[in-house]
Order: structure tokens, then sequence, then C-alpha cells
């Protein structure tokens, strides 16, 4: 006896088939260790492949998946809905926060977390795009700036734009319009962030939501966004380092706690 | 073919049943929602047929006649008379349960016509006045039959289909009975189905099939214990199995509703008035749609009892542990009276999922994420 060695750490891979990209977060001993992102048009089957192709497989302990895309990939691991992945993702991160906000391509999020990062009660923003990604891309495009540099635009905003409508199509032609009129793209920019802001409120109030609270997703990458959100909510956030992989983490995780055994006890066919 | 078979066959093929009671030389009337009285429609020998939509049909055709941001439930039902799917149908009677239905009907009358077309005045405040002023209207729709049909409405007849309509309700009540064991014998989805089934086929002919399918249903082997929560559905017309096949997927059992295909359609009998026409004012006018008002004392808690007290009785009965509101998208009264019942849901401790949706297949998967961390969230699986 004696001479105790190493016990080799297990690795577990975590996928996120989100609406806009493909998110992988690769977790060891409870931390993240890698996470990466690949664009992702609908694809998922050709995109997992390639994740699984970078990646070394032959150690991994297991996977756990999640994101809209599951159901175009025939992986068997098991599969976490996006509200419970953030939770548990944000749980790794800040085990305090009791609200997390997820900003993605298509959807928001609003998840209220109870203790080790169980889902106490969510909501989901309906098919609508201005509370979502999608409303940044469409402002990027017709201001011809980068996505990410959009944050950075708005902070030298002096007159926000005040849109009057809440639809993001209707938005575009309001922006086209004010453009014309000699709005700076900064006003316009720092008025989509009100405009989201305002929505993510809503959502917030809808189900009573507590501080703190984190920002993930894409949105979360956007400081203008992250401030025009606190500005609202008159607090201040945390967002985690990478918080567009955070649900790819959490999925990991709940993959490594083998909660599925007790899933399938309830005929769960997901 | 068991009657198990026999319901989920004309479930399945509907409205084939009814088309050929058509050939057969029946004459069909169709109605909207739970107002219309089938008693009477039975009582002058008229198939009543609850018109539905189509789900799986994309709305291709109302749209020329309706604004897309109207009931997608009513547009789908309007879109499926234009394709000439309704051309079966004798009688049409709407009645003015919500706006929607009230003013689709004038553009369907106007449209469509059919040989029979009436506007049902329903009043919105539950209570006696009201009896008074829905039972003229009753008579008024009588009368307009009795024209229609030539033939005078004979009162022991229609004592007797209320009597029949009445043991039909029994029967459902009791498979929603049995619905209390755990896991039940029978799935929400194929009780949908067999509710559905009997909403197009003449009320004699359905009360023999659920006499067998209850035996049926009370012989079937119930598996070991079940670990599933037990969920109880809120919502309008729900007349596709698909969704609540996708809630019991996601690893429940739906046990209860309070849907107007499901318990709210059934679940009150016809009281037998000396007057048939009193009971049956009383009967459909306290059906308990959103679409209408009750007295108010002005507190909160005592008005959400005397509103949802029903449905507070029915989870804790079906020994519900979630439920889910299902909005059909731009159904205001839906949407005004959800926050409400989650409200009063949520104080007796049964978590809520609120779904919005668009009486469309297209955003199952959508649906699909939602209901997947709503039932991860109950079981406490994450």
């Amino acid at each position: 006896m004696g001479g105790g060695h190493l016990l080799p750490v297990k690795r577990w891979l975590g996928l996120d088939l989100g609406a806009s990209f493909v998110k992988a977060a690769l977790l060891s001993d409870g931390r993240l260790i890698d996470g990466f992102i690949l664009p992702v048009s609908g694809r998922y089957r050709e995109v997992v492949a390639q994740i699984l192709e970078t990646i070394e497989t032959s150690d991994l302990a297991g996977m756990g998946i999640t994101g809209v895309g599951v159901e175009g990939v025939d992986l068997s691991a098991p599969r976490f809905s996006e509200v419970a992945a953030h939770a548990r993702g944000v749980n790794l991160f800040f085990p305090h926060v009791k609200t997390v906000i997820d900003i993605g391509g298509q959807f928001t999020r609003v998840v209220r977390v109870g203790p080790g990062g169980k889902v106490l009660d969510f909501i989901i923003s309906e098919k609508c795009a201005t509370g979502s990604g999608r409303f940044l891309q469409i402002m990027a495009r017709i201001l011809h700036v980068d996505i990410e540099e959009l944050g950075r635009l708005s902070f030298e905003a002096t007159q926000p734009v005040e849109f009057s409508t809440n639809c993001a199509v209707f938005a575009e032609s309001e922006a086209i319009s004010r453009l014309a009129e000699g709005a700076k793209p900064a006003d316009i920019v720092a008025g989509v962030h009100h405009a989201m802001a305002a929505k993510v409120e809503m959502l917030m109030k809808r189900i009573n939501w507590e501080p703190p609270v984190a920002v993930v997703g894409g949105g979360g990458q956007d400081k203008g966004l992250i401030r025009a959100v606190e500005k609202k909510l008159q607090i201040e956030v945390v967002v985690p380092p990478q918080p567009i992989i955070t649900a790819a983490l959490g999925a990991a995780s709940l993959a490594s706690l083998d909660v599925t055994s007790r899933a399938r006890d309830y005929g769960a066919d997901f | 073919m068991t009657a198990t078979e026999k319901l989920k066959k004309i479930y399945g093929e509907r409205p084939k049943r009814t088309r050929e009671l058509k050939e057969e030389g029946r004459k069909i009337a169709g109605y909207f929602c739970c107002f219309v009285p089938e008693e009477i429609l039975s009582a002058f020998d008229l198939v009543p047929f609850r018109l539905q939509g189509n789900p799986k049909d994309p709305v291709d055709q109302a749209d020329a006649f309706i604004e897309p941001m109207a009931c997608p439930f009513a547009r789908s039902c309007f879109n499926q008379a234009l394709k000439g799917n309704y051309d079966f149908l004798d009688a049409f009677i709407a009645p003015h349960s919500c706006d929607t239905i009230d003013r689709l009907s004038n553009i369907w009358f106007h449209n469509r016509p059919v040989s029979f077309n009436h506007l049902l005045n329903v009043p919105h405040m539950r209570e006696r006045g009201a009896e008074e002023f829905f039972r003229s209207e009753l008579n008024y729709l009588v009368k307009c039959l009795e024209e229609w049909t030539g033939k005078k409405l004979v009162l022991e007849k229609l004592r007797e289909t209320i009597r029949l309509s009445n043991k039909k309700r029994a029967l459902l009540r009791n498979l929603y009975e049995l619905r209390k064991k755990d896991p039940p014998p029978v799935s929400g989805a194929e009780m949908l189905e067999v509710l559905v089934a009997g909403m197009g086929i003449p009320v004699p002919e359905y009360v023999n099939l659920l006499t067998q399918y209850v035996e049926e249903v009370k012989s079937r082997e119930v598996k070991s214990i079940s670990l599933r929560p037990r969920l109880f559905l809120w919502g309008n017309a729900i007349d596709d199995s698909t969704f609540v096949q996708l809630v019991e997927h996601s690893g429940t059992w739906v046990v209860m509703d309070d849907l107007c295909t499901g318990s709210r359609s059934f679940w009150e009998d016809v009281p037998e008035t000396s007057d048939p026409m009193e009971g049956l004012a009383r009967r459909y006018l306290n059906v308990p749609c959103p679409r209408s008002n009750y007295p108010r004392t002005g507190h909160r808690e005592v008005d959400l009892e005397s509103r949802f007290g029903y449905v507070g009785a029915f989870v804790s009965s079906w020994k519900v542990g979630g439920a889910i509101l299902y909005l059909i998208r731009y159904c205001d009264t839906c949407e005004l009276e959800g926050p409400d019942l989650k409200d009063y849901l949520n104080k007796k401790g049964i978590p809520v999922l609120m779904l919005e949706d668009d009486y469309s297949l297209t955003t199952l998967g959508q649906l699909r994420t939602r209901v997947q961390a709503f039932v991860e969230m109950i079981t406490g699986v994450v």
C-alpha cells in the first residue's frame, strides 16, 4: 500500500444545440475546462460530428445534450431542457444566483433557481423576436456593424431612440426611417437595448424574480444590453466568463449527476 | 371490432361517419361551442355535429375573409368550410359564445350559407335574469327549427332526448372517475379521442358505444404503480389529440381537464324540469366558459372560489400535481382569465405552465421544450 496515485479525472461533455450556434463544454471535477462554439444553420448532425472529431472522446465519462436541435441528432445521450441546463450551468459559477436570464438567438428565458440549481419556475418568451438575440442580428445588419460591436457602440449614444412598436420586424422599418431622418446608429442601438430590456423586465415580473440575477446566452456578451437590463431592474447583474456556453456546461453537469435513470422511471421519452 | 377500436376509427376518420349518416338520409346540424343544446337538435331528428378545425391543415383560404390576427381555431374551422369539407351540413347554429364566433358566423352565413342558418344569442352574465332571457332565445331557436323542418316540437320527445344525453354524461363521468386510479386505465389522449368521436354521431349510437367502452376500460389490466406526475389541462377547443400525446410522452398522465371539448362539454346534467326548456336554459347558460361572467362580491378570494371552485375540486379529487393552461393565441377570454386561474392554482400549491399556441402542429417543437422543462421541474429529476 502507500504511494497512492492520482485517479484519472473524468471528463463530461455537454452540447447545446441552439438556434444560432452549437455550443460544447467540457466539464471535469465540477469545472469548465474547455468550451467552443460553432455556427449552425440547421445542420446539427454535421456540426456535432465535427465536434466529436475535434475532442478526445475515448476518456469521456458521458455526455448530456440540450437545445432546440436535439430532435435533429440521434445521439444516445440524456436530454435536458435548456431551462434546467442554464439553471445548473449558472449554479456552478454563481451558487447564490436566484434568477437566470438567458437571451438566446430565438427566445428569452427567465428561470428562478433554488438551492443546487433546481428549477423553481420559468417563463419563455413567445414567438416574438423583440426580446431575443434575433433583434440584435437584424439591427446589426441594417446598421452594417458586427454584432459584437453593438455593445460598444451603444455607449456612444446621446439620445436613445424610442421604438413605438413591440415587433422586431416593424422596428426594422422604424430604425431605417430614423436613420433616414439622421439619427445616429449609436442612438438606434441604445434604443434597441432599451426595448429588449423592457421585454425582459416583463418576463421577470411575471414570475416574481428575485436578486441576485445572472445573464447568460448570446445576449450576455453585449455589454450595452447588460447595462440596459441593469438600469431597468435597478440592480447589478453577474455574467459568467463565457455566457454563451452555460447551457452546454449545465447539460454536462446534469449528465454527470446521473439524473437520467430517475427520469426514465417517470416514463419520459426525452 | 371492440368499442375501443370503433371509437378510435370514428375519431381517426372523422367526419366520415357523419357523411355516411347524411347519405343514409339524416339531416346534419353543425354547431359551435358548448351552448347549443344537442337535446333540441336530437328532438328534431337532426344529427348534432360539433364543428371542429384541423390543426394539421394550414389555413390557406380563410385569410381572404378574416384577419390573420383572429382566433386561429375559428379561422381553421371556416377554412374547412371554404374548402368544402363541411358540405354535408343542413343546418348551422352559431351561439354568441365569444365575439369571434359571433362575427365569424355572419361571415360564414353570408359566404357559405346552408339550408338553415341561425345565431343563438347567449347572455354573458350567469344569473337568473339571464336564464329567462336565454330560455326565450331557446324558444326562438325551436320556433325557427319548426318552421324550417315543418314539424312541431314534441315535448315528450325532448324529455326523452334530455334523458338520453344525461345518460351519455353519466357514462363519460364514469370514465373520468376511472382516471382517478394511478396509473389511469385511459390516457388523456385516448379520452380526448373518445370524446371527439362522439361529437359527430347521433347520441343513441354514442351511448351504445360508450356503454361497451366503459366495460372494456374496466377490464383493462393496469400496470404496476406509476411515478408519473398527474396533470390537469385547462383551455378551450382541443379537438386533436397530438398535443395531449406530446404532454404524456414527456412522462406524465393527463388525468383531468376543463376543456370545452372535455369535461366542460358534459359534466353537468340537464335538470329534468316540468318545462324542459327551463332545465336546458339553466344547464347551458352555466357552462363555465371563460367568455361568461358571474356575479361578484368584490372580495378576490371569494370571487376566485366562486369562479374556479370546481377546478379546485377537480385537482384535489384527481390528485393532480401540475396544471397546463393551454391558450389558443388571440383568445382574449382565455388569455385574460388564465392569470387568475394560475394564481388560484398556485395558492393551492399546484405548479402551472401557461402555454400559448396557434392551433397548428407546426409549433410542436417549441411546446415540447416548455413541457419538458415543466416536467423536469415538477418531478424534481434535475
